[in-house]
């Protein structure tokens, strides 16, 4: 199960998990954003690879432009992910006890 | 426990389910469960998306190892590719110098306490093992 929509505040809220069949459905949704990207990560259990390259994609896009994507409520196990693969460099990252 | 899987990403929820009911039934502690399923994933992706030239189903193996799970994945009916040789990933690289690929690889020989790669009459068979940390 994997769902991704606007929140409040046109915070993106994603659910379940990002894997390679669902990769697809993230990158389709992402690409419509402009600006500024809020990722809440709360309720995100699992991702791959794949889901990393779709959040590196979008934010390379809107880097481009002067923004770029923030991830927020990431719990330890996708910040270990994150830690590996160097993403800790390269996103704003709001773990979920730091809030 | 084993099950072959259909070549299709598709099955990855079937993966998941296959290793949600091994977890159960050898009482395994559930942290192990993220690093398991990240290496299950990248390696049946890897093996689904560059060994297009079988239309074999993947067979993937679960069983205790003494501290925690070994897990193999075998692929039929086609060419040499050890994972293991997979080339490094320069994560310390700026952003306009990322690309996606080959992370996949790189994550599960980061994160997995062993892998081995055996390769014989077109059978190819990578093992991993996770251990409790």
């Amino acid at each position: 199960m994997f769902e991704i929509e606007f929140g409040d505040e046109g915070i993106v809220v994603v659910d379940g998990r990002l894997d390679a069949a669902q990769a697809v459905k993230a990158q389709i949704f992402l690409d419509q954003v402009e600006g500024q990207c809020v990722l809440d990560l709360t309720k995100l259990e699992y991702i791959s690879s794949a889901g990393l390259g779709v959040l590196l994609k979008t934010h390379k896009r809107l880097m481009g432009s002067g923004s770029g994507v923030k991830l927020i409520n990431v719990n330890h196990h996708i910040h270990d992910i994150f830690r590996y693969s160097g993403f800790d460099k390269l996103f704003e990252i709001v773990a979920a006890s730091d809030r | 426990m084993k099950q072959k899987f259909k070549r299709s990403f598709d099955e990855l929820r079937n993966i998941v389910t296959m290793t949600e009911a091994f977890f159960r039934e050898a009482g395994l502690q559930p942290g192990l469960r993220h690093v398991v399923d990240l290496a299950t994933e990248e390696l049946f992706v890897n093996m689904v998306t560059y060994n297009t030239e079988s239309d074999e189903d993947i067979l993937i193996e679960m069983r205790p190892h003494e501290h925690g799970v070994e897990v193999s994945l075998t692929d039929y009916k086609v060419n040499r590719f050890d994972p293991t040789t997979a080339g490094s990933v320069n994560v310390d690289a700026p952003l306009d110098e990322r690309t996606p690929g080959g992370l996949g690889l790189y994550l599960v020989l980061k994160m997995v306490d062993s892998i081995h790669y055996e390769y014989r009459n077109r059978q190819s068979k990578i093992t991993f093992i996770v251990d409790r940390k």
